[in-house]
C-alpha cells in the first residue's frame, strides 16, 4: 500500500480472480503514476478550496504517525495534509479499490437486471443511499469528500453495509450520488487523450465545482426529482446536477455516440471506474436487507426509475457474456454506460431506441472481439518473429532435403522418384531440379509480402528477406557440415537411442545382418544350376544396377576436352574408361555370350533374361548404351533363339484357341513394344549381308512351324524381308549377295508354304490379323510370279472370307479389314476391288 | 524417403486412404510430409452409412501412422521408374550399411 492507500496490486490480481485477467495487459505502466499524480492534484486542489476542519472526521487522530518522516521528501509537503485527513489514502483510491469490488458490482447488477422486472427494481433504488456511513456529513454546508469520487462506490459501500442499521439522512445519499459526477466527467474530458494524461487544473476545478454544487443541489434534489426525469430521463442525481456544471464538455447527452470508440482506451483511466459501476450499483443495493428502513425515498425516485430499467434491460445482452463483465470491472468505461445514453434515448421512438441499443450492443461485441483478438498483440517483437521464421525455414529446408544444395546429386538420391517423375511428366508445381529451393522461396516470398505489406516497409522487407535467405543458407550448410549422428550408444545400455531426423523420421528397426551367419544356407547352395527363376531375377537385377550406374555415369560426362587442357582431357579419358568398365560389366551380366548349348533343357541365360517382363523392359535402355557390335550380337541371339523366346514358345495356340492366354499376350505386347523397336532400329541400318546372315540363322536354327505361328516370329521375318527389299530397291545390293538372298528366300518360302493356311490363328472374325497380312505382303513383294500364285492359293480362302465378312461389317471396320487384305493383294499386284 | 518422394508425385490426385480403423476415405491428396501424414481435400467416406461421423468433414489431416493402405490411381504411377527408385534406395541402403 502506498501512502495514499492505493492498492498497488493490479486489479486483475484482486478479487476478480481469474475472470478479470487480461484486462490490463495493455495497461500503460505509467498510468498508475499518472493516477497518483492526478490524485495529488486533486488533493492539493482540495486544500485550496475546502475547509477541511469542517470535514474532519477525526479518523486522522487514530493514525499511526510513525514512518511518515519521509513523507515530505516523498510528497513535497503533501504529507501534512495527508496526515490531517487521516483516511485520505483510502479515499483517494479511485481505482484499485473500485476494481476490487467492481466485478462484484457488475455481477450483482447483471444478476439483478436479469432477475427483476423494472417494476420491482424501481422501489429498490432508494434504499441504497440509506446505507452510507456518512452520518457526519449531514451538515449541508459540508462538501462531501471529493475523494469519494472513487471510494464512494467501493469503501463507502463497504461501510454502508456495515453501518446499514444506522439511520441516515437522504442528503448523505445525494452526496454519494454526487460523487460520481466528476468521475463521470473524466471519461469525457480525459478519454480521448491517452491514459497517462493528467487532469488539467481546469478540469479538476470543474470537477470540484460540480462536487460542491452537487452537495447543494442535493438539498434541492427532492424537489428536482419530479421535474427533471422527464426531459433528462436520467434517474440519478448525478445527471440532475449536470446542468449547473460550467464546463460544456462534461455534458453527457452530447457524448454517448462518441463514447464507444473511446472504450478501448478507457481502461487506462484511473478515475472512471466508478462510472461504470455506479448505475448498476443502484440496482445492487436493493438486494440488501436494509431496504425498508427509509420508505420515503422510493417515492422520490420512483418516477425516474422506469426509464432506467427500460434502458438497462436492453443493455443486458451486451453485458451478459462473461468476458464483458470481466472487462467492465477492470476497465470501467467499457461501453457507453447505460446512464449516459439514456437522455438521448428518451427522445427516440421505441424502435429507434431498440435499433440504437442493438447497434450499441453490436459495437460493444465487436470491440470485445477485437480486444480478445488483440490480446497477444505486440507480445513478440519483429526480431522474435524473424527468429522463429528462421528456425522454421531451416527446419523446412533440412527436412525436405537441400534447397541450397549446390549438388543436385544428393537431392536426386534422396528424392529420385519425385525428381525424375516430375521431369518426365511435368512437375505439378515445383521446378524439378530445385523443387525444395522453390518451396522455400515460395515461403519466403509469402512472408515477404506479409511483412512488406506496407509500402513504407517494402525496401526494408526485401532487405530483410535477403538476409533471412542468406541466414537460412548458412544454417543449412552448417547443418550439413555437422556430422550426422544417427544414433547414440550409451555405454552399458542394451540398445541404441536413435535420433529421428527429418529425412529418416524414425528408424524403428535397426537391423544389422550378421555376415557370419547365413540365414539361408540351404537355398544358397543349390544356386549353381544358374537358370532357375531366382537366379534369372538376380541376373536381371544385376543388369539393372549396372544399367543405372551407367546412366548415372553418363550424366556426369565431363565437358568435351579442350585442346591443351590436360585436366579436361584426363577427366574425359577417366570418364570413358569408367564407362567402358561399366559397359563390359553390363555385357557380362547380360550373359549374351554364354555358350549356347544345343538342345539344353534350360534356356540360354540371355533368353531367360528376356522371358521376364523387366528383362524385356531393360532392352531399350541397354541398346542405347551398347555399341553396334553388341547390338548385332543381341539381335543374333534373339534370332537364333526365336522359337525359344517365351513370346513365341508360349504363344503357340492350343487347338481351339484363337489367341494366347492373357499373360502371354501381355508379354507379346511388351516385347513388340520394348524389344522389337530396338531390333528394328538396328536392322533398318544393317547391310544386306547381315540380313542374309540373320535370315539364314532363322531358317537353320529355328523351328519355322513355331516361329511362323506367332506374332513376334512373323514380325521378325517381316522385318528382315522388308529390309532386304528396301536394300534391293536402293540398289545397294550386289548381284552375288542378291542371289544369296534369293536362294534363302526360296528356302523360306518353301518352308512357309504348307503353313500358309494355318497362319491365321482363328476364324475370320477373330480380330487382329493385320500383322499376318503385313507378313504376307512382304512375302508377296519378294516372291516370283510363280511363288505369288502359290501364295494366293495358300491364302485365297482367307482372302475371300475376309472380303465376304467385311460386307456384313459396318463401313469403318470393313474398310480396315479390306485395307489389311489389300495390303497383301497390292503386294502381288492385285486389289480387293477385283474380287468384286 | 522413397515413399515420401513417391507420394509427392501424387499430389492433386484422387486417392483412397484406408485407415487402420477400417475407415476408407477418398479425397484429393493435398500434401504429404516425411512422416507420410496425409492431407486430403473434398473427402468422402466410402462406407458412409457405417461411418457417418465424417460426413460433414470437408478436408482432413491423417496422421501417417494410422494409415493402412493408400489406393492409388494406377496410371499416375510410373512403375519402371518406381522400380528404379527402389533399386536406388536399396543401393543406397547397401552403401550405407557397408
Amino acid at each position: 500500500m502506498s501512502f495514499f492507500g492505493f492498492d498497488t496490486t493490479l486489479p486483475r490480481d484482486k478479487s476478480g480472480g481469474a475472470n478479470n485477467k487480461g484486462i490490463f495487459e495493455h495497461t500503460n505502466p505509467f498510468s498508475e503514476v499518472a493516477k497518483a499524480r492526478k490524485l495529488q492534484a486533486f488533493q492539493n486542489k482540495e486544500e485550496d478550496v475546502l475547509d477541511f476542519d469542517d470535514t474532519y472526521d477525526g479518523l486522522g487522530d487514530r493514525l499511526e504517525e510513525a514512518g511518515d518522516d519521509l513523507n515530505d521528501d516523498t510528497f513535497g509537503g503533501g504529507a501534512e495534509g495527508t496526515n490531517d485527513r487521516g483516511g485520505i489514502g483510502k479515499d483517494f483510491d479511485f481505482f484499485g479499490n473500485t476494481a476490487q469490488v467492481s466485478n462484484v458490482i457488475e455481477e450483482e447488477a447483471m444478476r439483478f437486471n436479469l432477475q427483476h422486472t423494472p417494476r420491482e427494481a424501481a422501489p429498490a433504488q432508494p434504499p441504497k443511499p440509506k446505507k452510507t456511513g456518512y452520518e457526519k456529513y449531514q451538515d449541508p454546508g459540508y462538501i462531501p469528500e471529493i475523494q469519494a469520487k472513487s471510494s464512494a462506490w467501493t469503501q463507502a459501500q463497504a461501510q454502508a453495509q456495515a453501518q446499514a442499521s444506522q439511520p441516515e439522512a437522504f442528503r448523505v445519499n445525494t452526496a454519494r450520488f454526487a460523487a460520481p459526477a466528476p468521475a463521470q466527467s473524466h471519461p469525457q474530458t480525459m478519454a480521448p487523450p491517452s491514459g497517462t494524461k493528467m487532469m488539467s487544473l481546469e478540469e479538476v476545478e470543474a470537477a470540484l465545482l460540480a462536487q460542491g454544487q452537487a452537495a447543494q443541489a442535493a438539498q434541492a434534489a427532492q424537489a428536482m426529482h419530479s421535474p427533471f426525469p422527464q426531459p433528462q430521463g436520467y434517474p440519478f442525481p448525478v445527471q440532475q446536477m449536470r446542468p449547473p456544471q460550467p464546463y460544456p464538455p462534461i455534458q453527457p447527452p452530447m457524448q454517448p455516440p462518441m463514447q464507444p470508440p473511446i472504450m478501448p482506451m478507457g481502461h487506462q483511466q484511473g478515475p472512471p471506474p466508478p462510472r461504470a459501476g455506479s448505475p448498476r450499483r443502484h440496482n445492487r443495493m436493493p438486494s440488501q436487507p436494509v431496504q425498508p428502513v427509509q420508505p420515503v425515498q422510493p417515492s422520490q425516485l420512483r418516477p425516474a426509475q422506469p426509464p432506467l430499467q427500460i434502458l438497462q434491460n436492453p443493455n443486458r445482452p451486451r453485458h451478459s457474456p462473461q468476458p464483458s463483465v470481466d472487462r467492465a470491472q477492470g476497465m470501467p468505461p467499457y461501453g457507453p454506460p447505460p446512464g449516459v445514453s439514456h437522455p438521448q434515448l428518451m427522445d427516440l421512438s421505441d424502435e429507434q431506441r431498440r435499433a440504437y441499443l442493438e447497434e450499441d450492443a453490436k459495437r460493444a461485441k465487436r470491440n470485445h472481439k477485437i480486444f480478445m483478438l488483440s490480446k497477444g498483440n505486440g507480445l513478440m517483437t519483429p526480431q522474435d518473429k524473424n527468429f522463429i521464421t528462421r528456425i522454421q525455414l531451416q527446419q523446412l529446408v533440412t527436412a525436405t532435403g537441400t534447397s541450397a544444395d549446390p549438388n543436385p546429386e544428393a537431392a536426386l538420391t534422396e528424392d529420385f522418384y519425385y525428381q525424375v517423375y516430375s521431369q518426365i511428366r511435368g512437375a505439378p508445381r515445383q521446378h524439378p531440379t530445385q523443387p525444395l529451393g522453390h518451396f522455400a522461396q515460395t515461403y519466403l516470398f509469402q512472408t515477404g509480402s506479409r511483412t512488406g505489406g506496407g509500402r513504407r516497409q517494402h525496401a526494408n522487407g526485401d532487405n530483410h528477406m535477403q538476409r533471412m535467405q542468406q541466414q537460412v543458407q548458412r544454417a543449412v550448410e552448417a547443418a550439413k557440415l555437422k556430422p550426422k549422428n544417427k544414433q547414440l550408444i550409451i555405454e552399458g545400455s542394451l540398445g541404441k537411442i536413435s535420433f529421428s531426423n527429418a529425412k529418416t523420421p524414425k528408424p524403428l528397426l535397426n537391423i544389422k545382418r550378421q555376415e557370419s551367419s547365413d540365414a539361408r544356407p540351404a537355398t544358397a547352395k543349390k544356386e549353381v544350376s544358374a537358370s532357375d527363376r531366382k537366379t534369372i531375377l538376380k541376373n536381371i537385377e544385376a543388369v539393372y544396377t549396372t544399367l543405372m550406374r551407367l546412366e548415372d555415369h553418363e550424366r556426369t560426362m565431363p565437358p568435351p576436352p579442350t585442346e591443351g587442357d590436360a585436366d579436361s582431357i584426363q577427366a574425359h579419358l577417366d570418364w570413358r574408361q569408367k564407362m567402358q568398365e561399366l559397359n563390359s560389366t553390363l555385357w557380362q551380366e547380360l550373359k549374351v555370350l554364354d555358350p549356347i548349348v544345343p538342345g539344353a533343357a534350360v534356356p540360354h541365360p540371355f533368353i531367360a533374361f528376356l522371358s521376364f517382363a523387366k528383362g524385356k523392359k531393360a532392352m531399350p535402355r541397354i541398346f542405347r548404351l551398347i555399341d553396334q557390335e553388341q547390338r548385332l550380337t543381341i539381335l543374333t541371339m534373339i534370332v537364333v533363339h526365336l522359337d525359344q523366346l517365351d513370346v513365341t514358345k508360349d504363344a503357340r495356340l492350343a487347338p481351339g484357341e484363337t489367341q494366347p492366354p492373357p499373360a502371354v499376350r501381355e508379354e507379346i505386347e511388351l516385347f513388340s513394344q520394348a524389344v522389337m523397336p530396338c531390333l528394328l532400329q538396328y536392322v533398318n541400318e544393317a547391310p544386306i549381308n547381315i540380313v542374309i546372315g540373320l535370315l539364314g540363322l532363322l531358317i537353320d536354327q529355328t523351328n519355322m512351324a513355331t516361329v511362323a505361328m506367332t506374332k513376334i516370329g512373323l514380325g521378325m521375318m517381316t522385318m528382315l524381308l522388308t529390309r532386304a527389299e528396301l536394300l534391293k530397291e536402293s540398289g545397294a545390293v550386289s548381284d552375288p549377295e542378291w542371289q544369296q538372298w534369293t536362294s534363302l528366300y526360296n528356302r523360306l518360302f518353301d518352308l512357309l508354304e504348307p503353313l500358309l493356311g494355318s497362319l491365321f490363328p482363328g476364324p475370320v472374325n477373330s480380330g487382329d490379323d493385320m500383322y499376318i497380312w503385313q507378313f504376307l505382303a512382304t512375302i508377296g513383294i519378294g516372291a516370283s510370279p510363280e511363288q505369288q500364285q502359290r501364295l494366293v492359293i495358300g491364302v485365297k480362302d482367307r482372302v475371300m472370307e475376309t472380303v465376304q465378312q467385311s460386307k456384313t461389317l459396318p463401313p469403318e471396320m470393313a474398310s480396315v479389314r479390306l485395307g489389311n487384305v489389300n495390303l497383301f493383294m497390292r503386294a502381288i499386284g492385285l486389289d480387293v476391288e477385283m474380287l468384286g | 524417403m522413397l515413399f515420401f518422394s513417391f507420394f509427392k508425385t501424387l499430389t492433386q490426385q484422387t486417392v483412397t486412404v484406408e485407415l487402420k480403423n477400417d475407415i476408407s476415405i477418398r479425397g484429393t491428396l493435398k500434401s504429404v510430409d516425411q512422416y507420410l501424414n496425409i492431407k486430403l481435400d473434398d473427402i468422402v467416406v466410402l462406407d458412409e452409412l457405417k461411418y457417418p461421423h465424417l460426413s460433414s468433414v470437408k478436408n482432413i489431416f491423417i496422421r501417417g501412422s494410422v494409415v493402412r493402405y493408400v489406393h492409388l490411381p494406377p496410371d499416375k504411377v510410373d512403375r519402371g521408374l518406381l522400380e528404379d527408385a527402389c533399386r536406388r534406395e536399396a543401393m543406397a541402403q547397401k552403401g550405407k550399411a557397408a
